[in-house]
């Protein structure tokens, strides 16, 4: 699947078959476009749930000073700020890649999309260690 | 092609580009949040004083707000466009969109009350 035929699909994407999801989760034999395609749905469908989980979150702020400071003492330990790492890797890699689509959706390096994708990879999973650098010396 | 085929297509390219400019502007409006609330402030999360004071200042007020609707319909067309491609009948598209744009009307509001009533 090239990327013009994957940002034509999210186009009139009901006019398809319907996608198999479960196949999202096997990445044997996927094109760079298949595995961005892939990876950007995922890592979408992550942000959306956690995007609500820190709106429910917020919701302390209501509670007033001592329910929102007991949740950032919970928020400094070391689980929630891996998870904190795995949500900035999902931000980075979903934003460039986006950037991606937009070029290519564009008819901009449609014949480099393939570079264009690793070089997100790349650029997310290299700004996901600085960041992970600063959460844990910031937080921990 | 039906007139009602040609207005789900048209409807499809407008949340199509919204997508796209949304997703463009979030890259900028993203970066914003994160680093003004994590990386630039003391022990990486903001206190309850931290957080009355930030949301209590008018631009940022606009600025959280912009970034909550920006997000929040990024968001559920991400998942409209996800679920639109399982090939749902016509019937439930429809209810879909009306259940995603309360679902995005919901979270705004109660967001944006939540800074108003925290903030000012």
């Amino acid at each position: 699947m090239t990327a013009v035929q994957e940002s034509g699909q999210a186009r009139i994407g009901r006019e398809r078959r319907p996608r198999r999801v479960d196949r999202w989760f096997d990445p044997r034999g996927l094109a760079p476009g298949q595995l961005a395609f892939v990876l950007h749905r995922i890592t979408g469908l992550g942000l959306v749930f956690y995007l609500f989980l820190h709106l429910g979150v917020l919701s302390l702020l209501a509670r007033g000073p001592e329910a929102w400071d007991r949740f950032i003492a919970v928020a400094k330990t070391s689980p929630v700020l891996a998870l904190d790492v795995v949500l900035i890797f999902g931000l980075l890699f979903h934003g460039l890649n986006g950037l991606r689509l937009t070029l290519v959706s564009l008819n901009l390096g449609v014949r480099k999309q393939a570079a264009l994708f690793w070089g997100a990879t790349v650029l997310a999973a290299a700004g996901t260690a600085v960041a992970g650098w600063m959460i844990f010396r910031m937080g921990g | 092609m039906t007139m009602s085929e040609r207005r789900a297509r048209s409807k499809g390219g407008q949340a199509f580009w919204w997508q796209v400019i949304s997703g463009v502007l979030l890259v900028v409006l993203a970066t914003i949040h994160m680093v003004a609330n994590h990386f630039v402030v003391p022990g990486g999360l903001r206190t309850y004083a931290d957080v009355v004071s930030y949301i209590g200042t008018p631009a940022i007020f606009v600025l959280e707000t912009l970034f909550l609707v920006v997000v929040t319909s990024h968001a559920l067309l991400g998942v409209r466009a996800i679920i639109l491609d399982l090939s749902p009948s016509d019937r439930a598209a429809r209810r879909l969109d009306r259940f995603l744009v309360l679902l995005g009307l919901a979270a705004i509001v109660y967001a944006t009350t939540l800074m108003i009533r925290v903030g000012w």
